[in-house]
C-alpha cells in the first residue's frame, strides 16, 4: 500500500499559513484556499505535489464565519478548468479550524460535504483527485480521495523551500525526536536530534560516484543517512585512482562499475547505510525517473547538462537540489587565475544554476548536439575554450564534498548565516571565499526557476531527460 | 553512418510552428540524430552576395531552449564579391541531397543567447545579421 505524502514550495505554504493566521484569533472566522496538484506515484511512494495556489478573489469565499468556509462555486469552477486545462491530477481544498491549535481534525460538516464535492468535480473529470487539508494552528490533518471512492489518509506534509521541513497530517502538532545513537550523537550538537531523525529516514540520491560523489556518499553515511541512491555510468579506470575514495587497484584492472565500488565500501562501514546502485546516465530518461524515490538531490557531476536536468527536476518534483562542483579558472596566457571549490543550492523560491551563473547556454549547447555536429563546431575553433578539462584532485574535491554537506545539514535545520547564499564558493589560490546573495545571471523570465509551466506538476508536467538513442547520439 | 533518429526539441517545434503561422518558410529535418532547421529563402539585402535570398540549416541541441541556438549553415553553392567568403569557411555536411557549409557567426560576448527571451526567430535575425555586412565589428575585409 502506497504513503500518501503532500508536498509544498515553502513560499505557497508560508503564504497559505499567513493567510490562515488571522483565523486563529478568537471569534474569528475560517479561511481557506484552493491549489493546483500535481502527482507521482513510484515504489511505495504516492506524492500530491501542490503546483500553484490559487487565492480566493474577491466574492469567491460565499461564507465564512466561525464555524464554516463555503468556497463560491465560481472560485472551485476557475480552479477544475486550470487543472483540467493543465492536466493536473486534481485540487487540493484548505480551510482553517479557528479553535483547534495542537490537534486538528475533520469536523462532522467536513465529514458530510467533502465527499459530495468529490461526486461534483469527478462528474465533470472522472480521474479528478481531491486533497481536503484541514489546518489547526500548529497542527494540520489531511485525506485524499484519488483512486477509489473512499479517502485515505494523507501522511506527512513536506515542506520544501530554504530549508525542508516535515510535518504529520494526521492532525498532531510535530513531536520531539527520538535521540541519536551514540554513533551519531556529536552532529547532535551541530543540527540537534530532528535533523538527524529526518536525514535517518530520506533517501538521498548522489549523482555522480567519482571523486566529489565518493566523499559526499561517506560523508551522508557518517552523518546519519540510512539509503543512498548512487546513479553513475562510469566503471572504475587507473585515472581514477587518484581521488575516488575507496577506489582500488584491482577494480580499476578490472572495470568495476564505480557504483558498486561505492557500494561494497559504504555498506562495509556497519553504519546501516544502504547504497542502491543505479549503473546508467542520469541524461537517460528512465534513469532520471528513479530518482522520483529520493527526498534530496545531490550532484556530483562535471558538465552542464546534467545539472540543467537536474535542476528542472528539483522544480518539477519539489525537490532539494545541492549541487557542488571544482572549477579551475584562467587560460594558457594568463595561467591558473582560480581554484575554486562550489556548492550550490537549488530549491522552489531559488535560483536555478543558470541564473547562478554556473550553467551556461554555450556549455548546454555544445554539450547537447550530437557528438557529430559537436566536432565540426570545435573542428571550427571556436569551442576550443570549453575544452577545458576539469581539475581532478582529491583536495579540491573534499572542499566541494564538504561545502554541500554543511548545505545538508543546514536546510534539515538552518545553522548557517541567513540568508543562504546563491553560491558559496572557495578560491583556494587566494584563500578566498565568497558567498553571493545575488544570482550572477539572473533571468528574469528563466524557464528553469521563474517561468517554469511545469513547476510542481511531477509526472503531470514534461517527461525530463532523453531516451537512450538520443543520449547515445549526443555522448557518442 | 549516424544511425539515430533525433528526438525534436518541444520548444524547437512551437517556434517552428510559430514561424510557419506567421508565414516564414521554415522546416525541422533529423540527419543522424542531429536536428536541423532549414530556413528557405532568407532575403539577403547586400549586393555583393551572388543572391538575393539564401536558404539556412541552423543546428538545434537536444537542450534547447536553455541550450541555445548559435552559427548556421549556408546552403551550397553561394558567392560574395564572386568569390568565398572569409567566414564561411566551416565543414561541408550534406543533409536531405543539399550540401550545406558551416558558418562562424557567434553572438557576441556581451550578448549570449538569453532562454526563455531568445528564440528561433530572434536567432534567425542574429543570422541575417551576417549577411549585412557591417564591419562594425570583427570586420574581416
Amino acid at each position: 500500500m502506497a504513503t500518501n505524502n503532500l508536498r509544498f514550495a515553502e513560499g505557497d505554504w508560508t503564504q497559505l499559513r499567513r493567510i490562515a493566521a488571522p483565523s486563529f484569533h478568537p471569534g474569528a472566522a475560517e479561511a481557506g484556499a484552493i491549489g493546483l496538484v500535481g502527482k507521482f506515484e513510484y515504489r511505495g511512494r504516492r506524492e500530491y505535489l501542490v503546483s500553484r495556489m490559487l487565492w480566493p478573489q474577491a466574492g469567491e469565499v460565499k461564507e465564512a464565519d466561525n464555524h464554516a468556509l463555503v468556497f463560491d462555486a465560481s472560485y472551485i469552477r476557475r480552479a477544475h478548468l486550470e487543472m483540467r486545462k493543465h492536466k493536473l491530477a486534481g485540487l487540493a481544498f484548505f480551510h482553517s479550524h479557528p479553535r483547534a491549535d495542537l490537534r486538528v481534525g475533520f469536523s462532522d460538516y467536513d465529514d458530510f460535504e467533502e465527499p459530495k464535492l468529490v461526486e461534483n468535480l469527478r462528474e465533470i473529470e472522472s480521474s479528478t483527485a481531491v486533497i481536503s487539508v484541514v489546518l489547526g494552528k500548529r497542527s494540520q490533518c489531511g485525506r485524499v480521495w484519488d483512486l477509489g471512492r473512499s479517502h485515505e489518509a494523507l501522511k506527512t506534509l513536506i515542506v520544501v523551500g530554504e530549508a525542508l521541513r516535515e510535518y504529520p497530517l494526521d492532525g498532531s502538532a510535530a513531536a520531539a525526536s527520538p535521540r541519536p545513537s551514540e554513533v551519531f550523537s556529536r552532529g547532535n550538537v551541530l543540527t540537534g536530534a530532528g535533523a538527524l531523525a529526518l536525514l535517518s529516514r530520506m533517501t538521498i540520491a548522489v549523482i555522480g560516484a567519482s571523486g566529489t560523489g565518493s566523499l559526499v556518499c561517506e560523508l551522508l553515511a557518517r552523518a546519519g543517512c540510512r539509503r543512498i541512491l548512487l546513479v553513475d555510468f562510469d566503471i572504475s579506470k587507473t585515472v581514477n585512482l587518484n581521488r575516488v575514495l575507496h577506489m582500488k587497484v584491482a577494480d580499476a584492472n578490472a572495470g568495476t562499475p564505480k557504483v558498486e565500488v561505492l557500494k561494497r565500501e559504504i555498506e562495509a562501514l556497519g553504519l546501516g547505510c544502504e547504497v542502491v546502485c543505479i549503473h546508467g546516465n542520469v541524461l537517460d530518461r528512465d534513469i532520471l525517473k528513479q530518482l522520483r524515490d529520493a527526498d534530496v538531490l545531490f550532484g556530483c557531476v562535471d558538465a552542464a547538462l546534467p545539472r540543467e536536468l537536474l535542476c528542472r527536476f528539483a522544480f518539477q518534483y519539489l525537490r532539494p537540489y545541492i549541487d557542488v562542483g571544482s572549477e579551475i579558472g584562467g587560460d594558457e596566457v594568463a595561467g591558473i587565475a582560480a581554484i575554486n571549490a562550489r556548492a550550490n543550492y537549488v530549491a522552489p523560491g531559488r535560483r536555478c544554476l543558470q541564473c547562478a551563473g554556473i550553467v551556461t547556454s554555450r556549455a548546454l549547447r555544445h554539450e547537447s548536439l550530437s557528438a557529430a555536429e559537436r566536432k565540426r563546431v570545435v573542428a571550427q575553433g571556436y569551442s576550443e575554450d570549453l575544452l577545458l578539462e576539469a581539475p581532478a584532485v582529491m583536495d579540491l574535491n573534499m572542499h566541494a564534498a564538504g561545502y554541500g554537506m554543511m548545505l545538508l545539514r543546514h536546510i534539515l535545520q538552518p545553522v548557517l548565516s541567513l540568508p543562504l547564499p546563491v553560491t558559496i564558493s572557495e578560491n583556494l589560490l587566494t584563500y578566498r571565499t565568497v558567498a553571493p546573495d545575488r544570482a550572477r545571471a539572473e533571468n528574469p523570465k528563466c524557464p528553469i526557476c521563474k517561468a517554469n509551466a511545469n513547476i510542481g506538476r511531477g509526472d503531470c508536467g514534461f517527461s525530463l531527460g532523453f531516451d537512450a538513442a538520443a543520449v547515445k547520439t549526443i555522448t557518442g | 553512418m549516424e544511425a539515430n533518429k533525433a528526438t525534436f526539441p518541444p520548444g524547437i517545434e512551437r517556434d517552428v510552428e510559430l514561424l510557419l503561422a506567421g508565414g516564414v518558410p521554415v522546416e525541422l529535418v533529423d540527419h543522424g540524430g542531429q536536428c536541423y532547421v532549414v530556413v528557405k529563402a532568407l532575403a539577403t539585402p547586400d549586393p555583393r552576395w551572388g543572391a538575393s535570398s539564401h536558404d539556412l540549416l541552423i543546428a538545434v541541441p537536444l537542450a534547447f531552449e536553455t541550450a541555445g541556438l548559435d552559427a548556421f549553415y549556408l546552403r551550397e553553392p553561394h558567392t560574395f564579391n564572386g568569390g568565398a567568403h572569409p567566414r564561411v569557411q566551416g565543414a561541408i555536411i550534406q543533409v536531405q541531397e543539399v550540401k550545406w557549409r558551416l558558418v562562424s557567426w557567434h553572438y557576441a560576448p556581451n550578448k549570449q543567447w538569453l532562454a526563455g527571451q531568445d528564440s528561433l526567430s530572434s536567432h534567425i535575425e542574429h543570422c541575417r545579421g551576417f549577411f549585412l555586412n557591417r564591419k562594425a565589428i570583427n570586420g574581416y575585409q
